[in-house]
């Protein structure tokens, strides 16, 4: 039988003495309740990482204090406890400049976490991020001079000047919208220490209810008739809650991962930003287009993009293009890029070979290359068994979808004024259009079939084609961190769907007064409540239970 | 052949199922709750549900990839969303009001989806170098889960901004002319259904404003619980989105339109669950702001699409447009 100071686990019985294996190591006493309130949470239900994460830390302060159950105290109490004991020393030493300091980043902190303040923020960025998918992005001024004239103003008022001034033309890293980001980076962080953290101190206590008056008071209430609080503590334990009592008095919660993992989405948050702020400043980019067979030097193509790139020592490595290729559909169309790319070191010695395609680029020492386009760089032609010789091709249309790459090869001597010869155009390396002098269509013909044509009276073999790779490079310190902020960001907000329910009962004679709530998942909560209390079994006649719960009442 | 037949077949059960059993719920709204009507409707949906997943099925053997690759598939597959979230509490028997925001939303994008776009987009196209990877599945499914599920939770908003900023309610209103008038706007649907089902549950009839309060308080809640169901999964569906960019186009963020909006609508529902945690903000404003949210996923979904702008718009061979 408990003794009324002392707070037991309640023992589980039978079928569900598994959910709770550290309950026999509990120790009994109040000065460790600390501990006791911590060990079966970390043996939980399986809350993830973060959960783990932030409870040490907060129990560490926790241990300091002397907590009692019944009520928490404000927290903002706290805080100037803390604060007050903090300033004291200080006051002597530096006098009233450092207290102003103090009292002025207390301040801004308070301001920063201001809800409306977040809110508005986060407002302001949406609809600077759709004004600029409506503006076109990175034109000439000239550009945003037609589109919004002086003497015509769109809507009566917006003009050129509207745009250009804040640098809308370029939305996304305009200053305004940098430091609106910036903004809501140190909203997210302030928010997170002056709010947040404390609401962690708050949750972890877990508390009894004494009067029934403040457990009716919950959002969900109820009053057992003829009940034993026991059976309700080892109903709940079986759907999952961890059960605590004392006495007459018993306290149940689940979910409490979900009340710590909005402070996890919000360092994510802040981690996933800080990464992107180092990518922007601290990375290489660098695109190159090369003719199959030729190569090129990484370092020479790259471009540093903020004040804090550094050139690696990989940055002279020479890149061979060994082969450039392209698979094709059924229907010709392309179905895949290919690229075989060999890297060599200062001594010319090859360090890594790879064929590289969409969705597959290469990574090297820091440096990623990316398939990202191609070209038609040149066309191998014998004519009349001559040859053979290269003919560069030129791209044709540059605006629009499809690409179109032509050619000529001069049939008379380049010396008179109307040249004449032999048109070729190519929509990819698969097939090229033959046309006469004249213009005139003549065949389509596949550099690998190696069959002649006859065009004006000589014979054309087209003998290879060949594509040029377009390579896309960089470098970004920034991505280890973005991509922590992503695993974090999306396990918290996985955790965050859980809801922190919490329940509080009163044996109050033969009655057990039952109260609890829930943060997120009001409904499902009192439907399951309202299942669980159904299994209570009820006590019809005056048993052996009944005296024992009085007993135990007393 | 015999893949296009057999896809033909299925749109055409499906769509016609759904449109009796639209049809029936609309009827025992008008007219009167039919035990039986009600219990064909459920089996119309399961009917309707199997023939749309035999649908992707077939197209995925068809034609060999996840079948997510343009917009009537993406539709399709919304629609099939939507008959997920219409059947995940019918499983686990728990009661609410969605089936009456998901039937006639199966209906619109189903129905848009079969006569409103143009016959050669339903050719199943082939996959674009770009789209060439596993993260296809991942990030097209779950951002097209996490639209249905906002849609449904933002929508429930919706309703109870409708059904606090009604004038003149009459709530035990008998005059069916009324009733009539107003019933083919979709959102009063919902709240009819609604209305039925909270004077159903509860046991004495009191003051008209009590339901009022109880059904909008329901609403509410479930409307919070669906978006931060899709909240989660449009986070995790954006970061696919993102971590998929860094291995295609080079960059884990392009600030692409259809990235930006995708972004803007996390942004939006980010507020709305923000707003929740002020009690002055709860009900009235969060619910306009998931209203809000609801324009704006059409806009990040269809308007991207239809303007083709950007990186997203897939169907041509270049790879990057520069």
């Amino acid at each position: 039988m408990p003794s009324p100071t002392c707070y037991l686990l309640l023992h589980p019985s039978r079928a569900c003495h598994r959910l709770l294996p550290p309950s026999p190591r509990l120790p009994a006493r109040c000065a460790r309740l600390r501990v006791s309130c911590d060990v079966p949470r970390q043996g939980g239900d399986g809350g993830g990482a973060p959960k783990r994460g932030v409870i040490p830390a907060g129990s560490g302060k926790g241990k300091k204090q002397v907590v009692f159950f019944d009520a928490a105290p404000p927290v903002a109490q706290q805080g100037d406890g803390e604060d007050g004991k903090g300033e004291a020393p200080e006051v002597k030493k530096d006098g009233a400049a450092l207290r102003a300091l103090r009292r002025a980043t207390k301040r801004t902190l308070s301001v920063l976490s201001n809800l409306p303040l977040a809110i508005t923020e986060m407002f302001a960025i949406a609809g600077l991020m759709a004004l600029g998918t409506v503006i076109d992005q990175g034109e000439a001024p000239s550009h945003y001079f037609e589109q919004f004239p002086e003497d015509n103003p769109v809507f009566g008022f917006i003009t050129w000047r509207w745009i250009l001034t804040p640098g809308f033309d370029h939305m996304f890293s305009s200053p305004v919208f940098l430091g609106l980001l910036a903004l809501l980076a140190a909203s997210l962080m302030a928010c997170t220490f002056t709010t947040q953290l404390p609401m962690v101190k708050v949750a972890k206590r877990w508390s009894f209810m004494s009067s029934g008056g403040s457990i009716r008071k919950q959002d969900f209430a109820e009053s057992l008739p003829r009940a034993s609080i026991q059976d309700l503590g080892v109903i709940l334990m079986g759907a999952g809650y961890e059960v605590f009592t004392k006495g007459p008095s018993l306290y149940a919660f689940k979910g409490l991962a979900g009340r710590y993992a909005p402070i996890g989405v919000h360092v994510a948050m802040i981690f996933v930003m800080a990464g992107a702020t180092l990518s922007a400043t601290g990375s290489f980019k660098g695109s190159v287009d090369v003719p199959q067979g030729l190569n090129f030097v990484i370092g020479d193509i790259m471009k540093p993009k903020g004040i804090f790139s550094v050139a690696p020592d990989v940055f002279n490595t020479e890149v061979h293009v060994n082969r450039f290729y392209m698979e094709y559909y059924d229907s010709g169309e392309v179905s895949q890029f290919y690229s075989d790319l060999s890297l060599f070191d200062l001594d010319g010695k090859e360090v890594m070979r790879r064929t590289i395609k969409v969705n597959d680029p290469l990574r090297y020492g820091g440096i990623t290359i990316y398939q990202t386009d191609w070209g038609f760089s040149a066309l191998q032609v014998k004519k009349n068994g001559e040859g053979p010789f290269n003919l560069a091709m030129a791209p044709l249309q540059l605006n629009g979808n499809k690409k179109l790459y032509g050619t000529f090869l001069p049939l008379e001597d380049s010396d008179s004024s109307g040249v004449k010869g032999i048109s070729m155009l190519a929509r990819d390396l698969q097939s090229i259009v033959l046309y006469d002098q004249d213009g005139k269509f003549v065949g389509v013909r596949r550099p690998s079939s190696k069959l002649p044509i006859e065009i004006n009276g000589n014979e054309i073999l087209i003998e290879d084609a060949i594509g040029s790779t377009g390579l896309d490079l960089k470098t970004d310190p920034g991505i280890p961190i973005v991509y922590a902020g992503f695993g974090a960001l999306m396990l918290t907000t996985c955790i965050s769907y859980l809801s922190h329910a919490q329940l509080w009962a009163l044996q109050d004679g033969t009655t057990v007064v039952v109260g609890g709530k829930s943060n997120r998942a009001k409904i499902e909560f009192s439907d399951e409540m309202n299942r669980l209390l159904n299994k209570v079994p009820e006590l019809v006649s005056v048993g052996e239970q009944t005296v024992d719960n009085k007993s135990s009442t007393a | 052949m015999l893949f296009a037949t057999l896809e033909h077949i299925l749109t055409h059960i499906s769509f016609s199922t759904i449109s009796i059993v639209i049809t029936i719920h609309l009827i025992t709204l008008l007219v009167r709750e039919l035990g039986r009507l009600r219990d064909s409707s459920e089996k119309g949906m399961i009917v309707t549900f199997f023939s749309i997943t035999g649908f992707l099925v077939s197209r995925w053997v068809s034609s060999g990839h996840f079948p997510l690759s343009n917009l009537y598939e993406s539709l399709i597959f919304l629609s099939w969303a939507l008959y997920i979230l219409h059947t995940i509490p019918k499983i686990q028997n728990s009661k609410n009001d969605l089936s009456t925001i998901t039937t006639p939303s199966t209906i619109l994008t189903q129905g848009f989806a079969t006569s409103g776009l143009l016959t050669e987009m339903h050719q199943s196209t082939i996959l674009v170098p770009a789209l060439q990877s596993q993260w296809l599945m991942m990030h097209v499914s779950m951002m097209l889960l996490s639209y249905a599920t906002l849609l449904c939770g933002s929508l429930l908003s919706a309703a109870i901004l409708i059904i606090r900023f009604r004038n003149n309610f009459h709530f035990f209103s008998k005059k069916k002319k009324n009733v009539l008038n107003k019933t083919f706007f979709f959102s009063e649907i919902a709240f009819f259904y609604a209305k039925r089902s909270a004077l159903k549950s509860a046991p004495v009839p009191s003051f008209p404003n009590y339901y009022k309060y109880q059904l909008t308080e329901r609403l509410d809640s479930w409307s919070y619980r669906i978006i931060s169901l899709g909240f989660t999964l449009l986070t995790i569906g954006i970061l696919c989105g993102a971590v998929w960019a860094n291995e295609a186009w080079g960059s884990y963020w392009n600030w692409d339109p259809k990235e930006t909006w995708a972004f803007i609508t996390w942004t939006i529902f980010a507020i709305y669950l923000h707003s929740r945690t002020n009690p002055n903000w709860k009900g009235t404003n969060s619910a306009l702001i998931a209203s809000i949210g609801f324009l704006i996923i059409w806009i990040c979904y269809f308007g991207i699409n239809l303007l083709g702008i950007g990186l997203h718009s897939y169907g041509s061979f270049t790879l990057t447009p520069k």
